[in-house]
């Protein structure tokens, strides 16, 4: 009986989410944008000036909502607790190419689902690699991969990603010359809600992701080891409130919220082979991590500072694609991100290979 | 009586239930419960009449509970957690 009350809170809630990644995009974000965790960690990286790359820079208040309604909701539940230590710089280095295959892909596991919904069939291939990804951590999983355990930490510790999440805000409404933003018409950057919107929506999005555990990678993980549908459930529900939404706006407006095909697709390329390896690589970073971006932001949220850590990466990892050409455009991926892909799978591939053959193990049978 | 073990890894998790098969007591894998904990890793649904049906708790162990019409009952919680 709890196990169906709580399928049916992870459904409403993607439900909900859906919707809320639909309206986003009428008010103002990128097509199939309504929520990008990568994009929008790179939007912010670049108005940081950690990469130059003008057409994509802006502090997203989706991010920083995210953070704070994940941590307002724990606070209230009493969930909120400060704890870390567990690898927490193989944590920063999953991340960091976490993002590399993200930004080759040209969106993260909330996105994908999010151009399915708008008909972008490049999102199947990114969706099949996504799997394979998946699957690969799964196997290193069940022979015993593990980062190691976490500690309770300092209540201070728990707290600093969500204060410079208030500080990010406070930069966003003062607008001072040292932050960049893209200027009007200058590309994905800026195209975006109000604040007051974006910020509202990342707040809701982020208390249904801490209450229901929303995560894609957890998602297919727990079909996969377990045959339970519950959290993967929650992103199917995405899928459908996202494209019905789409398909009544493309019907009911001027503007078309739904195409379907591989070409012609918003921020999105058609080299099926590299969308699906980089997604591969997505999928396999994070069942190492434990969750996808989203939930990396969700935790981080609730005082888990390896998920503060895994944060940083992600955001380090976008200022590098950037500065040195590895995310790919419209026009497809680059030589240099094709490379960075595949040093990712193999550094990945090392990491959970020292982590589950690699180490003595302590007897506790 | 019923009790869950939650662990900090899936392959912790994996072992304990592999020694409560060893010992007879019924065990199972499954996702953490969400009115038990906000993370989602997995833990170990068992049956036992004592709270450790293994030697010791295992050093991978976050926490175990019993399972009782209240709610959950703290059984074990690994220190620093």
């Amino acid at each position: 009986m709890e196990v169906k009350r709580e399928k049916a809170g992870i459904i409403l809630a993607g439900l909900v989410i859906g919707v809320i990644a639909a309206v986003l995009v009428v008010l103002g974000n990128p097509l199939n944008m309504g929520f990008c965790i990568a994009c929008f960690l790179r939007d912010t990286a670049g108005a940081l000036g950690l990469h130059s790359a003008a057409n994509v820079q802006y502090i997203r208040p989706e991010i920083i909502g995210l953070v704070l309604g994940s941590f307002v909701l724990a606070n209230v539940r009493k969930e909120f607790g400060s704890k870390g230590g567990s690898a927490p710089v193989t944590r920063f280095v999953l991340g960091f190419f976490v993002m590399i295959g993200c930004l080759m892909f040209l969106g993260c596991p909330f996105r994908m689902i999010l151009r399915l919904a708008g008909g972008d069939l490049n999102a199947v291939f990114g969706l099949v690699g996504f799997v394979c990804g998946i699957l690969i951590g799964v196997f290193f999983l069940t022979r015993g991969y593990s980062l190691g355990r976490t500690y309770r930490l300092p209540a201070l510790e728990g707290n600093v990603l969500p204060i410079v999440q208030v500080v990010l805000l406070v930069l966003l409404l003062a607008a001072p010359a040292f932050i960049h933003f893209t200027e009007a018409g200058g590309g994905p950057g800026a195209q975006h809600a109000a604040v007051a919107v974006s910020l509202i929506a990342g707040l809701v999005v982020g208390a249904l992701a801490q209450r229901t555990r929303l995560c894609m990678v957890g998602g297919i993980r727990d079909v996969v080891l377990f045959r339970e549908w519950k959290l993967l459930a929650g992103f199917v529900a995405i899928l459908a409130s996202a494209l019905v939404c789409n398909l009544i706006l493309t019907g009911a407006t001027p503007s078309v919220y739904f195409k379907l095909g591989l070409t012609g697709q918003a921020v999105a390329h058609t080299d099926g082979l590299w969308n699906a390896l980089g997604m591969l690589l997505v999928g396999f970073g994070c069942v190492l991590l434990g969750g996808c971006p989203l939930r990396q932001l969700v935790l981080a949220g609730e005082g888990n500072t390896d998920s503060a850590i895994t944060v940083i990466g992600l955001v380090a990892g976008a200022a590098f694609a950037h500065n040195f050409g590895l995310a790919s455009s419209g026009e497809g991926p680059t030589a240099n991100g094709k490379l960075a892909v595949l040093i990712g799978i193999a550094v990945v591939a090392v990491i959970a290979c020292c982590n589950t053959f690699g180490k003595k193990r302590g007897e506790s049978r | 009586m019923v009790c869950i073990a939650t662990f900090y890894s899936h392959f912790g998790a994996m072992r304990f239930k592999k020694a409560c098969d060893r010992r007879g007591a019924p065990a199972r894998l499954m996702p953490v419960p969400r009115d038990l904990s906000s993370s989602c890793g997995t833990c170990v649904r068992y049956e036992s009449d004592v709270p450790c049906p293994t030697e010791r708790w295992p050093e991978e162990l976050e926490q175990a509970v019993a399972v009782t019409e209240e709610g959950y009952r703290p059984l074990y919680r690994a220190a620093r957690s």
